[in-house]
């Protein structure tokens, strides 16, 4: 018995040791070195002093770390909820369909999902376009201008955000069908029989019995939209006037810009703790939320 | 029967194994960014070198100009894996010395080229020297912006004379009229440049500020005293010019190119650079209009004009030294080129070697010979560690100044936020 259990321990170890392996090197060690880092003042390649808390005492002061936390805050705002609301509403639709036809709608709305980011940017870039854009024509007719999109302060955030919407948005339309073909349709048939109306039955069947779905997709978009760095660097990179400016590319610009690793550690580091302490908040929120 | 086929081939690959060093060609990796009009003279300035130079074969690459890059010289040198020798701007030589991504070049490697440091003008080698006086860079040329225009829209107005030839645009009074009677006469933006890239507004902005006799940065300070105002004035002017339709709204850089070689703006504000674009076209038919370039007019108290240099640098290989043999090759593709420079300058340029540079050839040369004087008006980027192609001052450029000129800030709150922005980073 003893020996069966040693036994069982030492295969157990050798089958998690490649993973135990690979996370310590490419995870562990490496987050381990990025808290090291932010306490010294390295270049981007080589190492630095040790200074203390310096770096962190620096970003408290830095105008441009307020401006970036609030633009993350505001791209958060714009995207978590309304792309959540949209997929599920899609999902619902799609979910109405059937055969070759929900397969169809389904593709149709997961397709930009594949694409990358360089390819969805490029797209909208040209489609929004100053000169030669063929939204321009449209922008035009509801606001009576032309609008340099990514170059207007005012602009700029919600339209990075409509891109992102329309580019992920594929993935939580999958999560949501998976969870809406989990519900069981006796239940539907039950609530029919006692003369429960289309309302009714979404209110008190559908979302309720959807909820863990809902609340992983909020959190999931939560910690992805929190990491927004490619669509902006790209499209507008962080501006006009820092009005697009975001943590990432705070990190961006001051490791491969202006070399200062640590610096740059630092920002991470901070960014790293926001993302893990508002996402393990809200989805405890959540999960309280959903057993009212 | 087998056995021996495959000994033969056995035979045969250890022979050529041993056969390859006997031809051995010296690889250079090359880098550059020269994406434009230039760019295809420089492929062919490779071209000719490595058909020359049995022993010596030049790899090029061209990069996206500016960040992009700069960034990948920067991280890939770091770990040995960048290029044997890439083109450089001066105006970025301090931001490169503080990242220690250059090597210095001796007086032997100069001689291996065939070189000497009196061979090149004394403001080149100071922009590509440190402190102390070491080289880091050898120059190659010198080139500014420039006022391309489009004869057609001058016709008949006092703005061209008998030869016609531009005329009468000193002063920035005088030269708003002309923009105006260009507008009359039919070209909807007469002015174009890139309004909305960093390039082409640092430029604009940097030349209107050296016109007044201002400066950006001086002994550690962001616009210093009056320098403030001065750049307030400039993007006051570069203002005016969108309110007053002269200029296209956020044009980028190929859009802008495109309005004037399309015949839309009489006037064009760019690097000379894209002076093989237009001869080209010219010499092809499809221009469609008679064109020349000059200095850009004193638009304001006096003649000055932004401008830069290309060089040609060796970035250092990570931990290790390059091999003796293949400095020796890069140094000898850097000889070259600087004796061939008058290629160079086919593409708009001022070639750096002043024997080619005071050569007759070059003398003579159309249209360089119209701007070849702005030497002695060019106002190079301040020399430091947040200037130069891809610094902070560029980015500053796109960030704040863009933004003024097209009305989504006032002009003084950009001056001044440039200037603090700029400021924290150098404290």
């Amino acid at each position: 018995m003893i020996t069966n259990r040693r036994k069982h321990i030492a295969i157990a170890m050798t089958l998690i040791a490649p993973f135990v392996f690979i996370f310590g090197l490419v995870f562990l060690y490496p987050t381990i070195r990025v808290i090291e880092l932010s306490f010294t003042d390295a270049p981007l390649i080589g190492s630095g002093e040790w200074i203390g808390l310096d770096n962190y005492k620096k970003l408290l002061s830095d105008n441009l770390f307020y401006t970036s936390l609030k633009n993350n805050g505001y791209f958060v705002l714009l995207t978590v909820v309304p792309t959540t609301v949209i997929a599920l509403v899609i999902a619902l639709a799609v979910n109405r369909l059937s055969g070759r036809m929900q397969a169809l709608m389904l593709a149709a709305f997961f397709l930009p999902y594949i694409l990358p980011v360089s390819v969805v940017t490029q797209i909208w870039a040209w489609m929004l376009d100053f000169q030669f854009g063929i939204l321009q024509p449209a922008i035009a007719f509801f606001v009576g201008e032309r609008v340099p999109v990514f170059r207007h302060p005012v602009w700029v955030m919600p339209t990075v955000a409509t891109v992102t919407i329309w580019w992920t948005n594929g993935f939580n339309v999958l999560l949501f069908i998976a969870g809406l073909r989990n519900i069981p349709t006796e239940l539907y048939e039950a609530a029919s029989l006692d003369g429960a109306n289309r309302w009714q039955l979404f209110w008190k069947v559908t979302w309720p019995l959807l909820w863990p779905v809902t609340a992983l997709v909020l959190t999931l978009q939560l910690i992805l939209q929190l990491k927004l760095f490619d669509q902006v660097y790209l499209l507008s990179g962080g501006g006009p006037f820092n009005s697009s400016y975001v943590l990432l590319m705070m990190v961006y610009r001051e490791a491969f810009q202006l070399n200062n690793g640590g610096y740059a550690s630092a920002v991470a580091l901070v960014l790293f703790v926001i993302i893990m302490v508002v996402s393990v908040l809200q989805f405890q929120l959540l999960r309280i939320g959903g057993r009212k | 029967m087998k056995l021996f086929n495959l000994k033969s081939v056995l035979l045969a690959t250890a022979s050529m194994a041993i056969a390859v060093p006997a031809f051995a060609q010296t690889e250079v990796i090359w880098w550059d960014f020269l994406a434009g009009g230039d760019g295809v003279r420089m492929k062919a300035l490779i071209d000719r070198f490595n058909q020359e130079h049995p022993d010596i074969t030049i790899t090029g690459t061209t990069s996206e100009w500016g960040v992009p890059f700069y960034t990948k010289v920067r991280t890939s040198a770091a770990v040995g894996q960048g290029p044997d020798v890439m083109t450089y701007h001066l105006s970025r030589v301090p931001l490169a010395l503080s990242e220690g991504v250059l090597t210095p070049i001796t007086d032997e490697d100069l001689e291996t080229a065939g070189l000497s440091k009196d061979d090149f003008f004394d403001r080149a080698i100071e922009a590509a020297s440190d402190d102390d006086g070491t080289l880091y860079a050898v120059p190659f040329d010198i080139h500014s912006i420039v006022l391309y225009y489009n004869k057609s829209y001058l016709e008949g107005t006092d703005y061209l004379d008998e030869n016609g030839e531009l005329t009468g645009l000193d002063g920035l009074e005088n030269f708003e009229a002309a923009l105006q009677v260009a507008q009359e006469n039919g070209s909807q933006t007469p002015l174009s440049y890139q309004t909305g890239g960093e390039g082409g507004v640092w430029r604009v902005f940097f030349t209107l500020l050296a016109q007044q006799g201002g400066t950006l940065i001086e002994d550690g300070e962001v616009l210093p005293g009056d320098n403030l105002d001065k750049a307030v004035r400039a993007i006051e002017i570069m203002k005016s010019w969108t309110d007053n339709g002269y200029q296209p709204q956020q044009a980028e850089y190929e859009a802008s190119v495109a309005l004037f070689t399309s015949g839309q703006s009489a006037f064009h504000l760019n690097g000379v650079w894209e002076v093989p674009t237009m001869i080209d076209m010219e010499n092809a038919g499809t221009l469609g209009f008679e064109w020349g370039a000059v200095q850009v007019p004193a638009l304001l108290d006096h003649a000055a004009t932004w401008a830069d240099s290309h060089a040609f640098a060796i970035p250092i290989q990570g931990d290790q030294t390059m091999p003796e043999e293949k400095r020796d090759a890069v140094m000898t593709v850097i000889g070259w080129m600087s004796k061939n420079a008058i290629s160079w300058a086919e593409a708009g340029h001022i070639p750096a070697y002043r024997p080619v540079a005071e050569s007759e050839q070059f003398l003579e040369m159309e249209p360089n010979a119209t701007y070849s004087s702005l030497a002695d008006s060019a106002a190079f980027d301040p020399r430091s560690t947040i200037a130069g192609v891809a610094s902070p001052v560029y980015e500053a450029a796109l960030n704040l100044i863009a933004p003024a000129i097209h009305g989504f800030l006032e002009p003084q709150q950009a001056a001044e936020q440039m200037q603090s922005e700029l400021q924290s980073l150098l404290d």
